[in-house]
């Protein structure tokens, strides 16, 4: 296998057939609890009136977006990007605020509501099984995949191979390729025969949902400056004036002693 | 008038209530900490913030706002009249910021590692900045304030030797405060897929601040009627019909503001199309906005103590009701116009009852520190600043 420098996982709704492998794969591979997983398999059920019926499945990942807002939004800084793509997670640095929850707009990491203090209560999330990629292998999720829904490699191979599958299949495919430009790219690429909001996924339009954030966060010194300067000035100017008006005062009094004192 | 404050505070059955409460939330506390937040709460992975993030975080920083308002007119504008004012207002608000912190310690997952704050720090992040604002402007109310302390214990030395550097002081204070309340509002920022439209837009820090005023000045309004009622005290009500008279230009600032932005970015739609958001956004307008505005702006309900206490309630109101919006009920909520599903599009929350008991004890907390320290410090009379002026 050539060395795959931008690790991506291509998803493809017409070949899921609901088998839910992939969950119990990444399960199995990073030791999480029973009822708990990293991955989600959502089936849509049917649709349309006979004989044209509709199915689908969804498989929700980390989308590893290429610009990820978890990171963005990590107080302490327990997200980070590896070179070659996947946003990982370091529990150690977690505080457990959730504030990544919310900047995720597809809802991905997730938390340990029934951890104490002792156990710990941490966020997880899906990984790319660095721990494998590093070796050569493919996610588990990929490798145990039955159908080949779930395909790995080079994202700019995997958007091509998903370009020729639509132009293969026009009828089948809707004529798009979710995540190649979604929220500013992400490397989890989904194929569907079905409108993507059917599949549960939210229209977030090719900017990333951070860039907002962290344009007004660049903000902040120059607010404080200036916002700064105008005080110190008003106070200055303030005390000079009351200064003058006090010494005014004062000389009238001496002036007119008379009329002051009544 | 010493006597009279130890009578009322012997434990009336006010008192006994506000520690019943806080004892249910100490229990609720130790439940969550040993058995996990999803114990005592209806926190979910859609809503990983609820009732404590907009009650305590976002109400309770926004009713702290007086303080920072207050000490700049005195201090930065030397309207001298007010002084009254500062040291209740500056109670409120370090109490206000107190029970953020311990709310806080309950709602994060790791509350005992706060101390990453200071070594892993990600400056993109509005969360870690609101979290190093909340820590200094704390520390720079507790210099405010602490010469009240130093008064009580006589050390006038002391007290005196502080109140020199009280302006820089407060200078800095001011701009740390505007920076926090503009922060919560930037907080937000991160979820444009997620908060509803008429709430969500690059302006929100302004928006943030600009109400932040008004709800400063509101709850000086609302603290200094309760307070003359419960203490019988005098009201200062030539202060406070003064203050009441700035009101009408903050809100009408906002006003322009928010319907501005919302024309600006074409949102006007959203306004009567969107079911219960439109009926939220209707009701802090309204309330929050345009009635008291209304109300202010005649002289006298300004000088009716009744007029003052009512505008003023409605202004905390309907701003709580803001609060509440951009950081629970507006949030993963699709509009009809532009829907925006995800697979948690249908996950609800509404908070458990030891939710709420949490967010309770620690105001009824807060409510006792307040007495206590009305009882043991001179907050409400103040000696004349002599050593200020020199």
């Amino acid at each position: 296998m050539p060395e795959i420098t931008h690790k991506a996982f291509l998803f493809d709704a017409t070949r899921c057939i609901d088998c839910r492998a992939c969950m119990v794969a990444c399960s199995v591979e990073n030791k999480i609890e029973m009822d708990k997983t990293r991955i989600w398999v959502a089936g849509i059920g049917l649709k349309g009136q006979f004989p044209n019926l509709t199915r689908a499945s969804m498989v929700y990942h980390c989308m590893h977006c290429n610009e990820p807002d978890c990171l963005s939004a990590c107080p302490v800084g327990a997200y980070s990007q590896r070179n070659d793509g996947p946003v990982i997670y370091n529990k150690d640095k977690c505080i457990g605020c959730r504030y990544c929850m919310n900047a995720c707009p597809f809802g991905v990491p997730h938390f340990d509501y029934d951890k104490g203090l002792i156990e710990g209560a941490f966020v997880d999330k899906c990984t790319l099984c660095p721990q494998r990629i590093d070796k050569g292998l493919e996610p588990a999720c990929v490798a145990t995949c039955p159908t080949d829904a779930l395909v790995y490699g080079e994202r700019a191979d995997l958007v091509k191979e998903a370009h020729t599958r639509i132009q293969a299949h026009p009828n089948r495919y809707i004529n798009q390729v979710y995540g190649e430009f979604e929220n500013g790219g992400t490397s989890y690429l989904i194929l569907s025969h079905v409108p993507f909001a059917e599949l549960g996924l939210p229209d977030v339009g090719t900017r990333p949902v951070k860039d907002v954030s962290e344009q007004v966060m660049g903000l902040t010194i120059p607010v404080a400056l200036g916002w700064g300067t105008v005080l110190t000035g008003a106070a200055v100017a303030v005390h000079y004036l009351n200064q003058k008006k006090a010494l005014a005062a004062e000389k009238t009094e001496d002036k007119q002693p008379a009329e002051v004192v009544k | 008038m010493q006597i009279a404050l130890n009578k009322r505070l012997r434990l009336s059955p006010l008192v006994v209530v506000l520690l019943a409460f806080m004892g249910i939330a100490i229990i609720v506390a130790i439940v969550r900490y040993a058995v996990g937040i999803g114990a005592i709460s209806n926190l979910n992975n859609a809503y990983p913030w609820g009732f404590w993030v907009s009650f305590d975080l976002y109400t309770g920083i926004a009713i702290s706002s007086g303080a920072f308002i207050i000490t700049s007119i005195v201090y930065i504008f030397e309207l001298e009249q007010f002084r009254p004012l500062v040291r209740p207002t500056l109670l409120t608000g370090s109490l206000g910021y107190i029970m953020e912190v311990i709310a806080l310690l309950v709602d994060l997952g790791h509350p005992e590692r706060i101390w990453h704050y200071f070594v892993y720090q990600n400056f993109s992040s509005f969360l870690l900045v609101i979290g190093l604002y909340v820590m200094a402007y704390s520390a720079i109310m507790a210099v405010e304030f602490v010469p009240v302390v130093f008064e009580r214990l006589k050390w006038d030395k002391l007290a005196g030797f502080l109140r020199r550097f009280m302006k820089p002081v407060v200078i800095v204070g001011a701009v740390i405060s505007t920076l926090h309340q503009g922060a919560l509002g930037a907080l937000l920022l991160i979820q444009p897929a997620k908060l509803h439209p008429l709430w969500w837009t690059p302006i929100l820090p302004v928006l943030f601040f600009i109400s932040a005023l008004a709800i400063g000045v509101a709850m000086t309004l609302f603290e200094s009627s309760l307070s003359s009622r419960f203490y019988e005290r005098g009201l200062e009500i030539h202060l406070l019909e003064k203050l009441a008279g700035i009101l009408p230009f903050i809100l009408g600032i906002y006003l322009l503001v928010k319907f501005g932005q919302l024309s600006f970015a074409g949102d006007l739609k959203y306004l009567f199309t969107s079911g219960l958001m439109s009926v939220l956004f209707w009701t802090e307008i309204l309330a929050g906005v345009v009635l008291p505005l209304v109300l202010f702006s005649f002289k006298k309900v300004r000088q009716s103590p009744k007029g003052l206490f009512f505008g003023a309630t409605a202004v905390l109101l309907g701003m709580i009701v803001n609060r509440f919006n951009v950081s629970w009920f507006a949030v993963n909520h699709p509009d009809p116009l532009t829907y925006l599903p995800t697979f948690m599009s249908n996950v609800h929350y509404a908070p458990s009852l030891p939710e709420v008991a949490v967010s309770l004890g620690i105001f009824s907390a807060g409510i006792l520190a307040f007495g206590m320290a009305v009882k043991y410090l001179p907050v409400f009379e103040e000696k004349e600043p002599h050593e200020e002026k020199s």
